[in-house]
């Protein structure tokens, strides 16, 4: 795994490498000063320039980018195309005018499913479109647009995750191929989703929580964790009922994605997230008497887990390095003053 | 089974329906709902963040309690074989405060099959480290376990949501009934830390906080799930869903009393398995399952004040027409919560 950056950053998808953009301990520090009550203010900072603190339609904005990732896939997934058009513009006080565009990949609607199937892809789907618009109200004018996402990087991702040693074509790792390759891919982003909302709502000013951002931030992260309840929760039933992990690779494809991520959560060591460990893996029961593995949650004290903003980046870009603006599923980055790894 | 407490749950639903008819339907977006539903709470009292967590701690024990009986036949205090084998802490009842009362009710299921049953031990496992989490962070200042009723409580509930059969219903009888049992509990605790977070004022607690919501949620729709995998048409389990969230509505929207009352029927903020008609992309509408239960515009998780959960497992106990009653009493609590001198029960 010690190459896995490197890994990456080689494979097909497009990347980018950042050199010497300054990882600013600034950066942390303001994140800090926001933790304490700082920075009410609703206008956004310039992405061209050093933040200063960050504001809560900066956390917001953070939130909305991961939002426009997770409902581009599962739209994708359900229907065959992604968020409606007007769901993806820029508010009119955004410093980030260009609306992204979304690179497929294999992305097309889930072939196969079962009348039950489809009405989990079309829940969830639903779900993440309803936050990214709930979002874009929130912050009206300073609602960023949608940034390019690339969903062919689940290829080189499963790549580095050591699933399969094929990033595109014959052998590669297709989420839109089958119900089950789809809940691996939805596992990519469910417990990051959780694990982004728990570290990012400390972050509200005390004038955000007054207007209810920490409540609804709080509402959301309690809908991610649903939706990653229910993609653990299926993994491993139907990993049971196959019978051994060796007939339900699935499981198995889980985890791997697990270590990726784990190792791919650098950085803030003083996270809020305990023993350096951020991710349980699934397990396979195989008796009455034997316990599932469906929580993500510190073993010690079941509390779940939290990601930074910069470890969530190090995530949903697939690059241990600091200092990267973009990559991953984001390669131009996310719009957001946030978007440079610091650690 | 007409018990006193049912007739306080037919009072309030009734009450609830007649407010709907005199009251406009309020928005449920999110931030507004979220803060306003809170400053209601929050213009009541001069409470620490001890007494919101010690309002956690009472819920968890009954949760904890709850799964520890149906997976390993014992309480959160006494180990035995099968709750040592799955690691189960073993609480020391170390709270003080308040009056400490026993459990009643409960038994081992006989479970049948390998995920419910290890989705059973997986959760008592985490509410059991819930508890001692809890108990740890008050020290001296933890609540006592109050008394919890977890035999006939079920069944009160279960009449007053009219499932069939509810006068009889046991949760403990196979792992069907166990997941309704469940289901009763989960959502309510992701509404109660979800409702509190924001009344913490230790940004640690909040994490915590924070990071147990997201736990509850897990188990959420973990529940869901399963249920939704054996009763996809709702014609037994999937629909008793239904009925209990119609009931914890009703029950919710007392506990606000008066304060911010939406109306009840067209918006609930408690939502079953059943089915709903989306429109995804521009497409036209299809439809959609409901594992989570959240708002169905703005697909935020509800947020419940402590009377409104008070109400919940109490069924009906903490409010007498628009007036709070403290302490509330009844169903899951007979003896009510244990809370400091500004706590909630």
């Amino acid at each position: 795994m010690a190459n896995l950056s490197t890994l990456i950053n080689s494979g097909v998808s497009r990347r980018k490498f950042l050199s010497g953009v300054g990882a600013s301990a600034g950066a942390v520090a303001a994140l800090g000063v926001a933790g304490c009550g700082g920075g009410s203010s609703s206008t956004p900072t310039s992405p061209s320039a050093p933040s200063a603190a960050v504001t809560d339609a900066d956390i917001l904005n953070f939130a909305l980018n991961l939002e426009y990732l997770e409902a581009s896939y599962y739209l994708y997934a359900a229907t065959g195309s992604g968020l409606d058009a007007s769901d993806t513009t820029a508010g009119s006080a955004s410093t980030n005018t260009g609306v992204g565009t979304v690179i497929p990949g294999d992305a097309a609607a889930v072939p196969g499913l079962t009348a039950a199937q489809q009405q989990i892809l079309n829940e969830i789907a639903y779900e993440e479109q309803a936050h990214v618009r709930f979002l874009r109200s929130a912050l009206g004018p300073a609602a960023v647009p949608m940034p390019d996402i690339d969903l062919s990087f689940f290829g080189p991702l499963a790549v580095a995750a050591m699933i399969t040693t094929a990033a595109t074509g014959t052998g590669s790792f297709n989420p839109f191929s089958s119900f089950d390759y789809f809940l691996v891919g939805a596992f990519i982003f469910e417990d990051v989703g959780v694990t982004a909302y728990s570290g990012a709502a400390p972050l509200i000013s005390a004038a955000g929580v007054a207007a209810g951002y920490l409540t609804a931030a709080a509402g959301i992260l309690a809908v991610e964790a649903y939706h990653a309840g229910y993609v653990r929760t299926s993994l491993t039933g139907r990993a049971i009922a196959a019978g051994s992990a060796s007939a339900y690779p699935y499981l198995g494809a889980a985890n791997l994605v697990e270590d990726l991520r784990a190792t791919l959560t650098v950085g803030d060591s003083a996270a809020p997230s305990t023993t350096g460990s951020v991710e349980t893996l699934l397990t396979l029961p195989t008796s009455l008497t034997t316990p599932s593995s469906i929580v993500a949650a510190s073993a010690a004290n079941a509390v779940g887990f939290s990601r930074t903003v910069n470890q969530v980046l190090h995530v949903v870009y697939g690059s241990s390095t600091v200092g990267a603006s973009g990559g991953g599923f984001f390669p131009k980055g996310i719009n957001s003053p946030l978007a440079t790894t610091t650690a | 089974m007409a018990t006193q407490e049912t007739q306080l749950l037919d009072e309030i639903i009734a009450t609830s329906r007649r407010k709907m008819l005199s009251l406009g339907v309020s928005s449920l977006a999110g931030f507004a709902v979220g803060a306003s539903a809170l400053q209601a709470k929050a213009a009541t009292a001069a409470y620490t963040d001890a007494d919101i967590l010690n309002f956690a701690l009472n819920l968890e024990y009954l949760e904890a309690n709850f799964y520890y009986l149906a997976a390993f036949g014992t309480t959160i205090n006494t180990a035995n074989a099968a709750s040592t084998a799955a690691g189960a802490p073993l609480i020391t009842l170390s709270g003080t405060v308040g009056t400490s009362g026993t459990v009643s009710g409960g038994s081992q299921v006989p479970f049948t099959t390998i995920p419910v049953a290890s989705y059973a031990i997986e959760t008592a496992v985490e509410e059991g480290k819930h508890v001692q989490l809890l108990l740890t962070a008050l020290g001296s200042s933890a609540v006592a376990q109050p008394a919890i009723n977890l035999g006939t409580s079920f069944q009160t509930l279960a009449t007053a949501a009219q499932i069939p059969g509810g006068a009889s219903f046991s949760p403990y009888a196979s792992d069907e009934t166990f997941l309704v049992g469940a289901y009763v509990f989960e959502d309510v605790g992701v509404t109660a830390y979800h409702g509190a977070a924001s009344l913490l004022t230790v940004p640690a607690n909040l994490v915590t906080a924070a990071g147990i919501l997201a736990v509850e949620a897990y188990h959420a729709g973990l529940i869901r799930t399963t249920i939704n995998y054996l009763d996809p048409t709702g014609a037994t389990i999937g629909g008793y869903t239904n009925l209990i969230s119609k009931l914890r509505a009703s029950l919710s929207q007392a506990g606000l009393l008066g304060v911010t009352p939406s109306a009840f029927d067209s918006n609930p903020d408690d939502f079953g398995l059943a089915t709903f008609s989306v429109s995804l992309g521009g497409d036209a509408s299809t439809t959609s399952t409901r594992i989570t239960d959240a708002d169905a515009t703005n697909v935020v998780a509800f947020a419940r004040n402590t009377t409104q959960v008070l109400n919940i497992v109490t069924g009906g106990g903490a409010v007498n027409g628009t007036t709070a009653v403290s302490p509330a009493l009844g169903v899951f609590f007979p003896a009510g919560m244990n809370a400091g001198p500004n706590g909630f029960k």
